[in-house]
């Protein structure tokens, strides 16, 4: 065992890797959580085929395993469009975000409408009653109530997310575990390179768990005293 | 005098069951009328139909010459002008006091922030709680609650309060506190229909009593007519077990 030969060697490797998990973690975070909102609030529409809409959509995503979606996304879809545009292609990044995307704003919907039926029905029909529309009402009212009652949730579905970056190595996407792959598949040095990959999620997930702590603690006004 | 609130042969049903089962009554502007009856009577649903929180099923309700059961009416227009007092307050529970009350009004543009902060201490200051305008809802009191739930649908400039039950879930030692806001408020000439089991308030505040039972106004008049000559078996017997 050599972990300061083995870092020395793959370190440049891995950062790339580390950069790549980074910028699609962060980018299908950012993505999933709009398309989480939107299917979350098609699914509380009064139009039924608008409801269906979201339903499908996250009875699909939520009923096949993310590694089929990848390739589906990566592999499959460039084969159907290449039929009417023989040009396409996708690329590993393109397809990775695509998917990790989807998968997450469909939880995300999930989570969000769980916390908007969680918001008293009162305060809804107090904001009514002033003659705030229903749309406002939401966005002033339910949501930010919504929003701070799942944030535990929400940063379960970041960490998922984070962790599920490793799974696109399968489409050739070259993340953190794909990098330590490669290094290890010509050194055959498994152990060191994996315990150093186990430590730089670690790091990122306790980074984002010190921040979700300190978002819960700064919007908490039910904690907030009566001296400060 | 003006007519508030005229309500011509109201029906409701919650699906195949009638909880309004013709209702005709006014209110003139100015008037004070309490609605009091046992759990049940339709009340509440009653009181909700006048600002669509429930939608009537038949009949018509004009407010403030507002068709309300007319389904194009805008009627977030209708409901700036009409107050409303729940009996779980209904506090914005992520706002503090004061933005509580100054939310209508900003978000309706019908103020600057300046004004409707301006607005709102005033308004906390003739409830008694200039103190509190920086506290979240759940460090007040029920009492406090309702006073500053009270202010808030006043920001609005309301024509007409409706209130539902606002004593109804405070401790007994916080009743009275409410009521004398509401006292002020109908001195001062403040329309407003009153859902409420403190008969005491009714009897002295009330220009006019309205009895409810299973869905129809059985009785109405001043108070001293339904509380001390009621005409109707059932009023006596209702007043003969809350009196």
């Amino acid at each position: 065992m050599d972990f300061a030969l083995v870092l020395k060697q793959s370190w440049p490797m891995l950062l790339e890797g580390l950069k790549v998990t980074l910028i699609i973690s962060l980018l299908s975070i950012a993505i999933g959580m709009v398309i989480g909102l939107i299917s979350c609030l098609m699914g509380l529409s009064k139009l039924k085929i608008v409801k269906a809409i979201s339903a499908v959509y996250v009875w699909i995503i939520r009923g096949t395993p993310m590694i089929v979606q990848a390739f589906i996304v990566y592999y499959g879809i460039p084969i159907v469009v290449q039929q009417f545009n023989p040009n396409f292609i996708i690329s590993e990044f393109l397809a990775g975000t695509i998917t990790l995307s989807l998968n997450a704003g469909a939880y995300l919907s999930e989570i969000f409408r769980s916390g908007i039926q969680a918001v008293d029905k009162g305060q809804i029909e107090a904001s009514r009653s002033l003659g705030i529309s229903s749309g406002k009402t939401m966005f002033k009212v339910v949501l930010p109530q919504a929003f701070k009652i799942t944030i535990p949730s929400i940063v379960n579905q970041f960490i998922i997310t984070i962790k599920d970056t490793s799974i696109l190595s399968v489409i050739s996407l070259a993340e953190l575990c794909n990098q330590a792959k490669q290094y290890s598949a010509s050194t055959y040095r498994f152990f060191e390179v994996y315990i150093l990959v186990g430590l730089c999620y670690l790091a990122i997930i306790s980074l984002l768990m010190i921040l979700s702590k300190y978002v819960e603690k700064k919007i908490s006004y039910d904690r907030k005293s009566k001296n400060n | 005098m003006t007519e508030k609130v005229r309500i011509t042969n109201l029906h409701k049903y919650f699906d195949k069951l009638e909880v309004l089962r013709g209702i005709d009554m006014t209110v003139n502007e100015g008037e004070v009328v309490c609605l009091i009856g046992a759990s049940g009577s339709g009340k509440s649903t009653l009181l909700r139909c006048l600002n669509r929180l429930e939608e009537s099923t038949s009949g018509e309700i004009v407010v403030d010459g507002y068709e309300i059961s007319d389904k194009k009416i805008d009627i977030n227009k209708v409901r700036e002008n009409i107050g409303m007092v729940f009996q779980q307050f209904n506090l914005f529970a992520h706002m503090s006091v004061l933005k509580n009350i100054m939310f209508a009004p900003v978000e309706l543009k019908k103020m600057t922030k300046a004004e409707a902060k301006e607005k709102a201490l005033e308004l906390l200051k003739r409830v008694g709680l200039e103190d509190k305008a920086d506290s979240y809802p759940h460090q007040l009191s029920g009492g406090q609650k309702q006073r500053v739930a009270i202010a808030r649908a006043l920001a609005m400039n309301p024509d007409i309060m409706l209130f539902d039950e606002p004593t109804s879930a405070l401790d007994p030692e916080m009743v009275g506190e409410v009521l004398e806001v509401m006292k002020e408020l109908a001195a001062e000439g403040m329309t407003m229909v009153v859902v409420t089991h403190e008969m005491g308030f009714a009897r002295e505040v009330a220009d006019r009593v309205l009895f409810m039972d299973e869905g129809v106004i059985c009785e109405q008049g001043t108070p001293e007519e339904i509380f001390l000559n009621p005409q109707q078996e059932r009023t006596k017997d209702f007043l003969g077990k809350v009196l």
